[in-house]
């Protein structure tokens, strides 16, 4: 959300000549930025009208490579096809982890990476919905943590540390690290306000799992 | 006994010994605790059942000690009046208790006569152990050096104690718990009080004592550098009903039951 640099923060490490998928894929930023960098994309999307902006987005970087109409809890693909697995802000945050993590697992070839950022337990916890912003107080049980339904109708997925390690190890992946991100002073964001980053700069709104295939 | 001593380590421990300023600390403040515990500790050494943390949940609900206890050789860091260890060596485990406050395993040594329980027990900070490499099968700390010796010093310790394949347990104060627990002697509400980023030393203004609690990412990482898989949080709730626990400043039920008050970590050696 503060445009951290992947130079800097070294998460997927070289993709040069590997399979790498990218669940919920959006206009397809990563997915092009790491085909540039000559890794062998496949790009997932569940929004038809998002994986024709990325279509567009590919002609103009000059690029192609497969995009793949489907959510991420069932994936048209077959095991052991990828090397890494990822989501930024993608479909980890609007597919169930119990459903979409599993799948991930599948698709990865033993040894292969899963990374994904998203949001945190203490995001959800603090965020007031009456008043429509984050406060400095636990809003709602941790216990339990699993669904939100948003106030526009949408639904997302957050679990806690211990729910999110165990899906990991059930799913046949080990827990190789949690990023959680601190935006440097004065980092300006477009999808946060000044008095969102603040708070962020205390407790942790946004964070990245790594996990790997056994 | 498995659990070897390493060569020439000293029983009698710290003497001599120059300890950090927090381990000093923690073994006064221990020391003027001690009394309190050794009153509690016949209670804790003859429960039948092991339950974790101030709500008392069960071992056998939990299940985050391994199956089989017969034989293990295990080090518990930071034992206090060592009723871990007891529960262990009742199972058949042959545990070692470490602890660098000599009051404290007076009682732990009382209650071994008391109990006819016998196992080795060392006076040592868990920071700097007197024990041999690869020894041991399993390393428990339950609110003992977990959260009294600083984790950068005590878990490449407990790493280094642990065979490969061996697991380290431990049991801590949950971490929102940490961030909104109040400066004085009363009970934390919702309201977050410090910041994680930054979470490692705390004192507190009530006593001399330091502790340290980490955040989620930096446990993990540490464990990691230290040659650790991950393998579990099990993030404590308190039971619907029961006594209260006898810590004022501890979150009480109704918090307890819906934010971790505890966690507990458990990893495996490579």
């Amino acid at each position: 959300m503060w445009q951290l640099p992947e130079d800097e923060l070294q998460i997927l490490g070289d993709v040069a000549g590997k399979d790498v998928l990218e669940l919920g894929c959006g206009a397809a930023q990563w997915s092009i930025l790491l085909a540039g960098r000559g890794a062998r994309v496949v790009a997932l999307d569940n929004s038809a009208r998002q994986l024709e902006h990325a279509r567009a987005a590919m002609a103009v970087a000059g690029l192609d490579f497969p995009l793949v109409h489907s959510g991420a809890e069932s994936v048209p693909l077959p095991d052991g096809s990828f090397d890494i697995v990822f989501a930024d802000h993608g479909a980890n945050r609007f597919a169930d982890p119990y459903l979409w993590v599993p799948e991930a697992a599948r698709l990865l070839r033993p040894g292969g990476l899963l990374a994904f950022s998203g949001s945190t337990p203490f995001e959800e916890l603090c965020w007031s919905s009456e008043d429509d912003r984050m406060t400095t107080s636990l809003q709602r049980d941790y216990f339990g943590l699993h669904r939100l339904e948003q106030p526009d109708g949408y639904v997302q997925f957050e679990l806690p540390y211990g729910e999110w390690i165990r899906l990991f190890r059930r799913s046949g992946l080990a827990v190789e690290g949690l990023r959680e991100i601190q935006p440097p002073v004065g980092a300006v964001s477009t999808y946060r306000t000044e008095e969102e980053t603040a708070w962020a700069r205390r407790w942790p709104m946004e964070q990245i799992w790594r996990a790997r295939k056994a | 006994m498995g659990a070897p001593l390493a060569d020439g380590a000293d029983l009698a421990g710290a003497e001599g010994v120059t300890l950090p300023e927090h381990v000093r600390r923690n073994r006064a403040e221990w020391t003027r605790w001690a009394p309190e515990y050794a009153e509690w500790a016949p209670r804790a050494w003859g429960r039948e059942d092991f339950t974790w943390g101030v709500w008392g949940v069960p071992e056998r609900e939990l299940r985050v000690f391994p199956e089989l206890l017969e034989g293990l050789d295990v080090a518990e860091l930071g034992c206090g009046t060592a009723y871990v260890s007891a529960w262990l060596a009742r199972h058949g485990a042959h545990p070692v208790g470490v602890d660098v406050t000599p009051a404290q395993l007076d009682t732990a040594r009382a209650m071994q006569e008391r109990f006819g329980l016998e196992f080795p027990l060392v006076e040592a900070s868990a920071e700097s152990v007197p024990l041999s490499d690869a020894s041991f099968d399993l390393v428990v700390s339950e609110y003992g050096a977990s959260i009294w010796a600083d984790p950068y010093r005590w878990v490449p310790e407990a790493a280094r104690l642990l065979r490969p394949g061996g697991l380290l347990v431990f049991l801590v104060n949950g971490t929102l718990a940490v961030l909104c627990l109040r400066d004085e002697e009363v009970p934390p509400g919702p309201e977050l009080r410090r910041p994680y980023f930054g979470m490692h030393r705390f004192e507190w203004p009530e006593d001399d004592s330091v502790e340290f609690h980490l955040g989620y990412g930096d446990w993990i990482r540490l464990l990691g550098e230290c040659g650790c898989e991950v393998l579990d949080l099990v993030e404590l709730q308190a039971p619907e009903e029961g006594e209260p626990h006898a810590y004022p400043a501890l979150p009480e039920r109704w918090w307890a039951r819906r934010w971790p008050s505890e966690e507990i970590w458990k990893a495996r050696k490579l």
